[in-house]
């Protein structure tokens, strides 16, 4: 029998013990500087010395990497014969944007495929606008589907039980996909190790300042990411909005899981663990919603931070082996430290410095930091935006980027790993979405 | 009059440092207050094992 979940008021009260807790021990740690010894003092000096290191190394790693990827490809040669393509489009009360993600399938530039779209009991009335593309257009036969509600990996499962493709496209239902899309992902699979195909996810909604941080955090951040990660073909999350399976792969672990809330991360790490390699294709693009208020950002990012650790979780016996190969650990390790270690090292860092800035008076020091990292951040946000061909003006909000939008993003992971880590009930926590695809 | 460009830089980059801090716990405090605050789906219902309706089910006499 299901666990019955905690009262709502009881989650809340768990949920505010841990912001305490987390506030208070942060403070106490800083509030008597001369109760410190030298050995604490070593202790947070030496800690604060690892993370300025790693942060450098991480930023100018993955930036040698991301280059040598893109080199890499700019050898690639197209196919002679493209592969039939079924492209799965799972929707839960998107009637604001199905229609539009529908419609941008139906303009790709590619020569052979079919859509299945598939409803999961949708009560917004997704499923009657669905229904108006079903049919053959073109060549290009759209089935609909309509299913009870049990949740998008049921719904993936679903559409790809009733597709017929060597190669499926599970994307989601908020997303629009760029013309050249499916050309550029399916090259990659003339490599036969070659499983998946990640796509280069982007915001489509750039008009207020978060939806703006959030279109140059996918473009420097999980895109410079995936680049260098792809150069070793072990990219660690082939994104909802667009990734790209080989059929015998994706039936061979058995399907999209519904245990966790990070199903795309869950069906990644099943992948590299049965020894395939993961590919990342930048030009093919998805175009998705963002969400355009602070308290909808900590909603996504609250999911995302815990269905990763769920997933971890889930496969914790990978973490020290694998099928033959290292990658399978070493991605995971790499997500433990992006998830957890690293949101957590960087409040340190901030609470630290403006610690010592009170305590020494080294004002200098501070300022020096603070330009330090800026001008880190602004070289790598011109990097990133040049190499994905993107308005330039992006790069001014990197400036931001590090003080307001990363801090809060990082609180909500660090308060999500805990809430994760006490077992606190979740629910998947549906964004509404505004249409603007 | 020649301005003290530490001083503010230090003042600027603290006080933004802290506000947000404060922001970021506040903000995700207020998403757990509404989170706490909103009607459950028919999803969650389900799950809990009741189902919330307008009526009272008609249970026939023995």
């Amino acid at each position: 029998m299901a666990k019955k979940p905690l009262h709502p008021f009881l989650q809340l009260v768990i949920s505010i013990v841990l912001i305490a807790a987390v506030v208070i021990l942060t403070l106490s740690i800083f509030r008597y500087p001369d109760r410190l010894g030298p050995i604490a003092v070593a202790a947070l000096v030496i800690t604060l010395g690892t993370f300025l290191t790693l942060l450098i190394l991480r930023h100018f790693l993955l930036i040698w990497f991301s280059y040598l990827h893109q080199r890499e490809l700019a050898n690639d040669e197209p196919l002679d014969a493209y592969p039939f393509v079924s492209i799965i489009v799972p929707a839960y009360n998107e009637s604001e944007v199905i229609q539009s993600s529908l419609g941008s399938l139906l303009e790709l530039r590619y020569p052979y495929y079919e859509i299945i779209a598939v409803d999961d009991g949708s009560t917004d009335g997704t499923f009657e606008k669905m229904r108006t593309f079903e049919g053959n257009h073109y060549g290009v036969q759209v089935q609909v589907f309509r299913k009870e509600n049990s949740g998008k990996a049921d719904a993936l499962n679903y559409g790809i039980r009733r597709s017929r493709a060597p190669i499926v496209v599970c994307m989601d239902s908020d997303s629009r996909l760029t013309p050249d899309a499916l050309r550029y992902a399916v090259r990659h699979f003339k490599d036969p190790d070659v499983g998946a195909v990640a796509g280069n996810v982007k915001v489509i909604n750039r008009h207020n300042i978060w939806t703006k941080l959030q279109a140059l955090e996918y473009i420097e951040g999980l895109n410079i990411v995936r680049k260098a990660q792809a150069f070793f073909r072990t990219v660690n999350v082939i994104p909802g909005p667009i990734g790209i399976f080989r059929r015998t792969a994706i039936e061979g672990t058995g399907g999209y899981d519904s245990d966790t809330f990070a199903e795309d991360f869950d069906m990644t790490v099943k992948m590299l663990a049965d020894g395939w390699k993961i590919h990342y294709e930048p030009k093919a693009v998805a175009y998705t919603e963002a969400p355009e208020e602070l308290l909808d950002i900590i909603k996504q990012r609250y999911r995302w931070s815990r269905g990763i650790l769920q997933a971890i979780r889930k496969q914790k016996h990978l973490l020290t082996r694998s099928s033959g190969t290292v990658t399978t650990p070493m991605s995971l390790w790499y997500m433990i430290f992006e998830g957890l270690i690293w949101p957590a090292m960087n409040i340190f860092a901030n609470v630290f410095f403006i610690w010592i800035a009170l305590m020494f008076g080294m004002t200098k020091l501070l300022v020096m930091w603070w330009l330090l990292l800026t001008v880190l951040d602004v070289l790598i946000a011109v990097h990133a935006i040049l190499m994905e061909g993107e308005d330039m003006r992006l790069a001014l909000y990197s400036i931001f980027y590090r003080f307001f939008y990363i801090v809060i993003i990082d609180v909500t992971k660090v308060f999500a790993t805990l809430e994760e880590l006490v077992g606190l009930d979740m629910q998947w926590g549906k964004l509404a979405r505004k249409g603007r695809i | 009059m020649r301005f003290d460009w530490i001083n503010i830089l230090t003042t600027v980059i603290f006080v933004s440092i802290v506000v947000t801090l404060i922001l970021a716990v506040a903000s995700y405090f207020a998403y757990k207050v509404r989170e706490a605050r909103r009607p459950k789906t028919a999803a969650e219902l389900r799950q809990e094992g009741e189902m919330k309706a307008f009526f009272h089910q008609y249970q026939p006499p023995k």
